[in-house]
Order: C-alpha cells, then sequence, then structure tokens
C-alpha cells in the first residue's frame, strides 16, 4: 500500500506508464505487423501512401481511444458503485445496468428500427437507468439500507429479466440476431471516433461530476450516523455520483455492448494500492481500466486470428478467478 | 377449533402438518392447474372444441385430431407442467437453502452449466451423435457446475458464499456461451439461442418420459425434506441446536436442487425466472411452512410454464415462438411488482 | 423466366422415360432413403408441406405447387423469386426453426421435406404426420433435388433439371475460360457485410456453387469451416483474391458498414479493387435460396458480371 502523497503520486505515474504501454501495444500488435519505426512515423509524419500509416491512424488509433475511454468509464463507475452500495462485488455487469442498456438498445433498434446513435445512446441511459432503480429497490432492506447479497441477486434477477427479454426479440429476427451478436458480446473494433463524439459531452460531465464530488465521496465510506453528526447531506452526493455512473456505464454500452468484469476488478486492485480516498481511487482506476481493456483487446487478437475473440467474453474469462477470488473471502465491504 | 390437518405416513414416521388455508390454497390451485391443461389441450392453430378434445383422448381410433390432441398437444402440456413444477421446487430449496428470497437455479449458474453444455453439443457437431443426447449433455453441464461451485465453496457452505461463487461462475459460462456461439454457424448458433431461452416447442412424450422420473422421484423428495428447511430457516445455531446436521442437510438439499433444475433445463432449455417467481407467488397463497409451500409451489410453476408456453403456441400464429419469450416477459415485471408491495 | 422455359423444354424430352418409370412405381411404396432413414412413399404425393427454403425452392422447381411452406427471413413472408410461383392459398407456417405442426398435421399433406440442421428433433413427429424426408445439409442443392424428385415421383424431372443445370456449368466454364485465358480458373472471396462485421465464407451454398463452376477458394480460405467473421478492418487483406463477390441485405446500419470498410484505403488496394473486379450479389440467391432455381439465378448473376454470352438462356445445349 502507498502511504504517502509522494508514493501515490508514483503510483499514479506507473499507472499512467502502464496504460500507456497498453495503448502502445495495442497500436503495435495486429492482423499485419508494424514495424516500431513506422509507429513513430506514422504519428509525426504521416504518409498517407504507407500502408502501415493508413492502418495505424485509421483503425487502430480510433480502437485504441475507444477502448481506453470504455475501460477508464466502466472502471470508475465501478468505483462508484462500490462505494455508493457498500459492496465489494457491484460493478455494472455485476448489477444489471450493461444488461439493461443493451436490452433498450435493442429493443430500440429491432422494434422500432432505431439508428442513429444518439438516439441509441440515450436508450442505453434510460436503460442503465431503469435497471439501476431496479437494482435499488430490490436491493433495499428493511431499515433502509442496501445489503450486499441481496443488491447482487438483485442484480442478476434484472440482468435475467434484460437478457431474456432481449433474447425474445433476436429470436424472432435471425439477420438481427447475426448483426447484433458481437455487440452483445463485447466489442471494440471497427468502431470510429465518430460514434464517440456524440458521447462526448455525457463523459465530460461525468468526469467533472467526479471530479467536484471526489471529497464529498470520502464521507460516503463513513457510517451513516456518523456522517449525519457530521452535518453532512449524503442525499445529493449520492444522486450525482448515481447519475455519473449511469452515464458512464450507459455510455460504454453504446459505444461497445456488454464488457463486463472490468468495472470489478479495477477498482479493487486501485484499492489495493491507494487506499480508500477517492481522490487516489478514481484517476487510478481510469488509468488502470484503460490499461486494463487495451491490454484485453490486444490479447483478443491473438487467440484465433485472422479472427477475434470479443473483448466482453476476454474480460470475463479474465475476471471470474477474480472475483471468485472476492467471494471466497470473508468480508465484503469495499 | 383446529385450524390444521395432520397427514402421517408410514407408520407415523413420515408427518405433515398442513393449515386449512394451505390446503384451500393448494386445491383451488391444482384445479385451476386442470382447468389450464384443459383449456390449453383444446387451443392451438386449429380450433377444436373440447368435446373432441375428450373423444380424442377416450377413442383416439374414431377422432380425425387424435394425432395432433394425443401427440402434439398432450407431451408438450405435460412437459410444461413438469419442468414448471421442478424449476419452481428447485428454486424454492435454494431459497430456503440460501435463506433468501432472490436465489434460483439460474442466478447460481445451473442453468448456466446447462446451457455452456448444450451449446457445445450443438456447435460441436452433436447433432451427428443424436439430438437424443443433447439432454443428457446439458444435465452432465448442470451437475458438473454444481460440483464445482461446492468445491469452490469449501467446507463451509455459507449461504452467502455458494451465491456469490454461483454468480461468479454463471458469469464466466455465459462468456464461454458467448464465445460458442460468436464461432458457430448461424444456423447452430439460432438453434443454440432457441435452447438458451427456453422452449417447449414440439415435446414428445420421450422427452416427458425421460424428465418424468427426475420428477416423480425428486418432488416427494423435497416434500419429506420440507421439514428440514423449515428448521434452516431458523438460522444455523437454531438448527444446530435442534439436532439438525447442517452441513449435511445443505448438501443434500442443493444436491436435489440441482437435479431438479438441471433435468428440467435439459429437456426444455434455459428457462429462467421460474425458480424465482414461482416461490414467491407460492409464499403469498399458502401459510408458512415447506410442507405446504412445495406443492403449491409446485402447481404454481406448472401453470406459469403452461401459461408461457400456450401464449408462444397460439398469440402469434402461425408462429409458435418459445415459452421462455413470454416466462420473462410476463414473470419479471410481475415479480418486480410483488417485490415492491413486499417493501410497503 | 427463360431459363425455367428451356428447362421445360428439357424436361418434355425426358418425360417419355420417366411417365414409364412412374407407372412401374404405381402400387408398391418406394422405399426413399434420406438423412434419417427410409421412408416408404406411395404414388406420386401432390400435398407437399416444405419447412426450410432450399425444400420450397426445389419443390418449385420441380413444378409442385407446396400446400404449405415456412416464412422467409428476408422479404417476408417469402422471397421475391419465390412468391409468384407459389400458389396463392399456400399456408404459412411460422418460423424456419419451429414451424407451427398442428397446422402441418390439419394440411393433411402426402410429403413433408424437412433438413437435418433444423428438424432433426422434430422428424419422429413429423413422420406421423405424413411421410417425411430429411436432407442432409443445407447447402447441396443437387441432393437435395435428387431426393424430392424420388419422393415425388418425379425423377425423370429432377433429372432433367440436374441435366440442364451440369450443361449450364459446362458452358459457363468453357466460356470463362475462353473468355479469361490465362486468369482462369480466378481464386474468388464470397464476402458478406453485416451490421456490425464482415463474414468471409469458406463454405456454404453460394461457395459450392462457385466449386462447381470451377472457381478456386484462395489459400487460407480452404477448410470445411463455414467461414470467418471479421471486426476490423485490419483484416481487408483476408480476403484478397482474383475476385471478390460481395453480398448484404438492405439496411442502413449494413450500408454504412460497408462504406467505412469499402472507403479504407486497404480495401481500394485489393487485388480485385484494383481490377474492379467486385460483384454485387443479391443477398438472397447467396445465402438463403439454397436450392436449383436459386443456383440458376446465382448463375444468370455470373454470366452477367463476367460479360458472357449465355445460350444456355435460349435453350441451346452448344458447349462453346
Amino acid at each position: 500500500m502507498l502511504n504517502t502523497p509522494l508514493t501515490r503520486l508514483l503510483g499514479l505515474a506507473l499507472a499512467a506508464a502502464l496504460a500507456l504501454m497498453a495503448g502502445v501495444a495495442s497500436l503495435a500488435f495486429g492482423a499485419t505487423t508494424v514495424a516500431p519505426a513506422s509507429l513513430v512515423q506514422a504519428f509525426l509524419a504521416p504518409d498517407p501512401g504507407s500502408v502501415a500509416h493508413l492502418i495505424l491512424l485509421t483503425e487502430r488509433l480510433p480502437r485504441a481511444v475507444i477502448a481506453a475511454v470504455v475501460g477508464a468509464s466502466l472502471a470508475v463507475a465501478g468505483a462508484l458503485m462500490q462505494t455508493l452500495t457498500r459492496n465489494a462485488l457491484a460493478a455494472p455487469s455485476v448489477l444489471g445496468i450493461n444488461a439493461g442498456a443493451m436490452c433498450f438498445v435493442v429493443v430500440a433498434s429491432s422494434l422500432f428500427a432505431l439508428r442513429s446513435p444518439l438516439a441509441l445512446v440515450w436508450m442505453a441511459f434510460l436503460g442503465a437507468l431503469t435497471a439501476s432503480l431496479l437494482v435499488a429497490l430490490l436491493g433495499r432492506e428493511r431499515g433502509g439500507g442496501l445489503s450486499p447479497v441481496r443488491v447482487v441477486l438483485g442484480g442478476v434477477a434484472v440482468t435475467a429479466l434484460f437478457v431474456s427479454l432481449a433474447q425474445g426479440l433476436l429470436i424472432i429476427d435471425q439477420e438481427g440476431f447475426e448483426s447484433l451478436l458481437l455487440w452483445l458480446a463485447g466489442s471494440v473494433a471497427g468502431r470510429g471516433l465518430e460514434g464517440l463524439k456524440p458521447l462526448l459531452p455525457f463523459l465530460v460531465a461525468a468526469a467533472a461530476a467526479c471530479v467536484l464530488l471526489v471529497r464529498q465521496l470520502n464521507l460516503l465510506i463513513l457510517d451513516d450516523e456518523l456522517v449525519k453528526g457530521l452535518g453532512q447531506h449524503t442525499g445529493r452526493i449520492r444522486l450525482l455520483a448515481g447519475a455519473a455512473v449511469i452515464v458512464l456505464a450507459g455510455c460504454s454500452v453504446a459505444l461497445a455492448g456488454m464488457i463486463g468484469f472490468v468495472g470489478l476488478i479495477v477498482p479493487h486492485m486501485v484499492r489495493a494500492l491507494f487506499g480508500r480516498d477517492h481522490r487516489w481511487v478514481l484517476p487510478g482506476c481510469a488509468l488502470l481500466g484503460a490499461g486494463l481493456l487495451l491490454a484485453a483487446d490486444t490479447l483478443a487478437r491473438f487467440l484465433m486470428p485472422p479472427q477475434e475473440v470479443p473483448v466482453g467474453v476476454m474480460t470475463a474469462l479474465l475476471g471470474t478467478p477474480f472475483f471468485l477470488h472476492l467471494a471466497r473471502r470473508r468480508s465484503l465491504a469495499p | 377449533m383446529s385450524r390444521a390437518v395432520i397427514l402421517r405416513a408410514v407408520g407415523g414416521r413420515l408427518s405433515l402438518r398442513l393449515e386449512r388455508r394451505t390446503l384451500t390454497a393448494t386445491l383451488l390451485l391444482a384445479l385451476v392447474l386442470a382447468a389450464s391443461a384443459l383449456a390449453s389441450l383444446s387451443l392451438g392453430s386449429q380450433a377444436t372444441a373440447p368435446g373432441e378434445v375428450l373423444e380424442a383422448l377416450i377413442h383416439p381410433e374414431r377422432s380425425e385430431i387424435a394425432l395432433v390432441v394425443r401427440e402434439i398437444r398432450l407431451p408438450r402440456i405435460v412437459l410444461a407442467i413438469l419442468v414448471g413444477a421442478c424449476l419452481g421446487v428447485a428454486g424454492l430449496l435454494l431459497q430456503g437453502l440460501v435463506r433468501n428470497p432472490l436465489a434460483s437455479p439460474d442466478v447460481i449458474g445451473i442453468t448456466g452449466g446447462a446451457s455452456l453444455a448444450a451449446v457445445c453439443f450443438l456447435a460441436l457437431g452433436g447433432a451427428a451423435l443424436g439430438e437424443a443426447w443433447l439432454p443428457l449433455a446439458a444435465l452432465a453441464g448442470a451437475l458438473a457446475v454444481a460440483l464445482l461451485i461446492l468445491a469452490l465453496t469449501g467446507r463451509n457452505v455459507t449461504p452467502a458464499r455458494l451465491v456469490l461463487i454461483g454468480i461468479g461462475v454463471a458469469a464466466a459460462l455465459g462468456a464461454g456461451t458467448t464465445l460458442v456461439l460468436v464461432l458457430s454457424t448461424d444456423t447452430t448458433a439460432m438453434r443454440a439461442y432457441v435452447w438458451l431461452t427456453g422452449s417447449l416447442y414440439a415435446a414428445q412424450w420421450g422427452e416427458v418420459a425421460g424428465l418424468a422420473p427426475w420428477a416423480l422421484l425428486g418432488l416427494p423428495l423435497a416434500m419429506t425434506l420440507s421439514r428440514r428447511l423449515d428448521v434452516l430457516a431458523l438460522g444455523d445455531e437454531m438448527a444446530i441446536g435442534l439436532g439438525t446436521a447442517v452441513r449435511g442437510t445443505r448438501f443434500a438439499l442443493l444436491l436435489l436442487a440441482v437435479a431438479l433444475a438441471g433435468a428440467s433445463v435439459a429437456y426444455a432449455g434455459g428457462l429462467s425466472f421460474i425458480g424465482l417467481l414461482a416461490p414467491h407467488i407460492a409464499r403469498r397463497l399458502v401459510a408458512r411452512g415447506h410442507a405446504g409451500l412445495v406443492p403449491a409451489t409446485a402447481i404454481i410453476g406448472a401453470l406459469i410454464v403452461l401459461h408461457a408456453d400456450l401464449l408462444g403456441r397460439v398469440a402469434f400464429l402461425p408462429r409458435d415462438l418459445p415459452a421462455g419469450i413470454f416466462v420473462a416477459g410476463i414473470g419479471a415485471p410481475f415479480f418486480i411488482f410483488l417485490l415492491y408491495r413486499w417493501r410497503r | 423466366m427463360p431459363f425455367l422455359r428451356s428447362c421445360h423444354r428439357l424436361v418434355a424430352l425426358m418425360l417419355l422415360s420417366g411417365c414409364l418409370a412412374n407407372t412401374l412405381h404405381a402400387g408398391t411404396p418406394r422405399q426413399v432413403e434420406h438423412a434419417l432413414g427410409k421412408e416408404p412413399i406411395e404414388g406420386e404425393p401432390r400435398r407437399i408441406v416444405t419447412l426450410y427454403q432450399g425444400a420450397t425452392d426445389s419443390a418449385l422447381a420441380l413444378g409442385l405447387e407446396p400446400v404449405g411452406v415456412v416464412e422467409s427471413w428476408l422479404e417476408r413472408p417469402m422471397y421475391r423469386y419465390l412468391r409468384d410461383a407459389l400458389p396463392a392459398q399456400v399456408r404459412y407456417l411460422g418460423l424456419e426453426t419451429q414451424p407451427d405442426l398442428e397446422a402441418v398435421a390439419s394440411l393433411a399433406p402426402e410429403l413433408i421435406v424437412g433438413a437435418r440442421y433444423r428438424h432433426a428433433d422434430i422428424y419422429p413427429l413429423l413422420s406421423r404426420i405424413a411421410p417425411t424426408v430429411i436432407a442432409e445439409t443445407a447447402y447441396d442443392f443437387k441432393a437435395l433435388l435428387e431426393l424430392l424428385g424420388e419422393a415425388t415421383g418425379r425423377e425423370a424431372e429432377a433429372r432433367a433439371l440436374l441435366a440442364a443445370w451440369h450443361a449450364r456449368v459446362a458452358d459457363f466454364r468453357c466460356r470463362a475460360a475462353a473468355r479469361l485465358g490465362e486468369a482462369w480458373p480466378q481464386r474468388v472471396s464470397v464476402v458478406s457485410f453485416r451490421g456490425d462485421h464482415v463474414r468471409l465464407y469458406y463454405d456454404g451454398f453460394a461457395r459450392r456453387v462457385l466449386d462447381q463452376l470451377g472457381f478456386l477458394r484462395p489459400e487460407g480460405q480452404q477448410g470445411s469451416h463455414w467461414g470467418i467473421k471479421l471486426v476490423s478492418r485490419e483484416s481487408l487483406p483476408a480476403m484478397d483474391a482474383d475476385a471478390i463477390f460481395v453480398f448484404m441485405r438492405d439496411d442502413a446500419a449494413v450500408s454504412e458498414l460497408h462504406r467505412r470498410w469499402t472507403s479504407h484505403p486497404l480495401w481500394q488496394r485489393l487485388e480485385a479493387v484494383e481490377r474492379g473486379r467486385v460483384y454485387r450479389g443479391d443477398p438472397i440467391l447467396w445465402s438463403m435460396g439454397a436450392g436449383i432455381l436459386a443456383a440458376n439465378r446465382l448463375l444468370d448473376e455470373l454470366y452477367a458480371h463476367y460479360g458472357l454470352h449465355d445460350e444456355t438462356r435460349e435453350g441451346e445445349f452448344t458447349s462453346c
């Protein structure tokens, strides 16, 4: 554990370096080999005639940017959720938020033929919001607090609900099913930066909310009674943080489909390093989340070439042992 | 005045105490189920009068619709009832075991294990072996996953751990299923997808015969174990105090739940929600105590699947849609409504 | 349909032998062997139910009028190329995955045609409703035609259709060889754009037709696997060949993906693209039809793509 501001700063720098390395790897490796020299050249002096430069600038760079944005969003959303629910196993994928967004997008595109990216983003938000409200409703204990196991079970029930609804719609539409299968599996491949553009305002707003809330979030870790004693009202903080979670998770689903476990694993790794102070946890999550998804996406290109394993499958397979490790431990507090 | 009825069997060694209210509710439910089954037998893409249907049942040689009634509708209805009953009771057992009303076979990965096995079977050319092996593959998958979950849980089968590990395993299995789906051909993927949704389409007597032993053994066994569930509900310490071998009981209950759920998923595909929904409705209808809950849950589960399948058969003619769509589509909102009411 | 006319002319020629064979069959049931067993069939069944698209296609080709068919996946309820030939009162039986069995039974069919990959598990029920034949694969339209001909007592017609097909194949090969010279046989790729990925087919109905016509598969596209799904434009070189056949359905998301991929410089650098040898095909014919009619229409497209004179259309079977 890093205890002093200096070591923590160094830790963040290290996380940034790791993310950068993963980013470079994501640019450097793929179906076509790109020489390290042209990697540098492509950015300093792009040559429109060079295949390597084209691949780098038009294909791998947008993909890496999207992977980084999605990874960072999911990890931060996971950290916020774990704080909000005081549950170590909370994450957008575990609590059905991804599934809610996915289901609404499937309904919009297959029932109402909505195709414009912005409309789908709003549907994803709406789905994420619906799912989180449901989970909050199902997870509430008689006393009013959220029970960890109830929240997780509620999340699984909500996931089952939305996944089966989406399944039902796709069964009568083989073509739609074929077209959505990869997105359902979670994939950052083949997405252009133009898909990211309409989401930027939302992501910036969510990031701003995180920056503004960072001190207040630390209050949420404390005992409710204690907070009340300090004269603080956590209601507004919770509401804003909840909104940030929905925006971050909704954007991720709209961009890359169902990617699980990044939001679960990364906050735990970061807390193991930086402790529970959100001033360090949130930036750490953003950096390591981006790095992890970039690395998983790079790895996914090599398991079955020339085909790619959907990155959502990769993160789930990588994340499960970690989840099991957490579940086997006694305490479920973050 | 006694409000309870006590049933005794096997020389008094087996006795069940049932409240009047429970008995009435169960009888009413059974009546509704019988009426639903008859209605379902008369409904289909070809309208048939109940009289003709009875004629076809009693004198098949004289009826023109004997084939439709006896070979197409009846096995499907019987299978729906068996599947619903088994899944409902499996959910009830798990919920009692975990002491949490939100547990169910699909939540803790049993359905996931069956699904991955079935999808692999379909994608890796299992059809060459014959479709008859599909249920066995699925059942094997369910059992393997249950063992894996038990192994991971370790010696202390605490409810929370069991659930959380089940959820983790379910997530990995889901990812594996997705991967196989993505890699397989369209027709295989579609076939697998229909299976994952859960469908009773074209159920035949062979399948009914395959599931029947599990149901006929498992459901009565659940009845006999119901008192132990009541004791477990009091909490571990109390249960131990009352002389129950908590670990052994948990293990037996878990095994029974897995067998019931695995067998029904094997024959009907990945139907979800029944294990969650049926016990909840049952709890609202009958008095506390698992002896009354087991039959009520079984009948309610059967009712849900029967009606979902009926909807799938007749609501969108000429399309025959998988029952799983309707179980989730109607069951899920209802479930959420129930939970909401429960909060008040 | 000029091609059908020519087929019918040939059919008329071969009917003599056919009639003879049919009269011999009457009375004793024939044992028709299919993917899931043997089915005794008597006489010439005319009330036919087809449970997948290739079977509907083949039945129409044999001049049979199905009484019940399953819905198509595109151009619902039935592909346009088959719609006109279907009788107006044909009954639609729902989706190919779960056809309405009661409706099948109520049609009192004399023959049911299904495919192993879809109907293996309902075969026992189907065969109790009526004699049922099951095709082994979805791709082999010739075997399906023979099976259907045998089951309906139209072996002669089936043989005639196949003979016409083989004559067209020979004609196409010969003309393509003459036109392309050294460049024949071509290595070709079959590519389909979807909403979120691109498919490169190694096998399938279209690929099998192309095989028969003498087209080659590029290295790396050999295997018996159906093909692969590509998600990154970086994989564009995997589809390079002498010529590329592209098909996709009419949909906003698909067109957008197609635009993104074909505007990429790597696409422009593909050999087939540089030489202007990218041909658009009808998505129904290339992946959904899977019968002799679809195969012939696919061949019509190829004659047009390669600018070859299709004399077989006029019914003259001159090999060039």
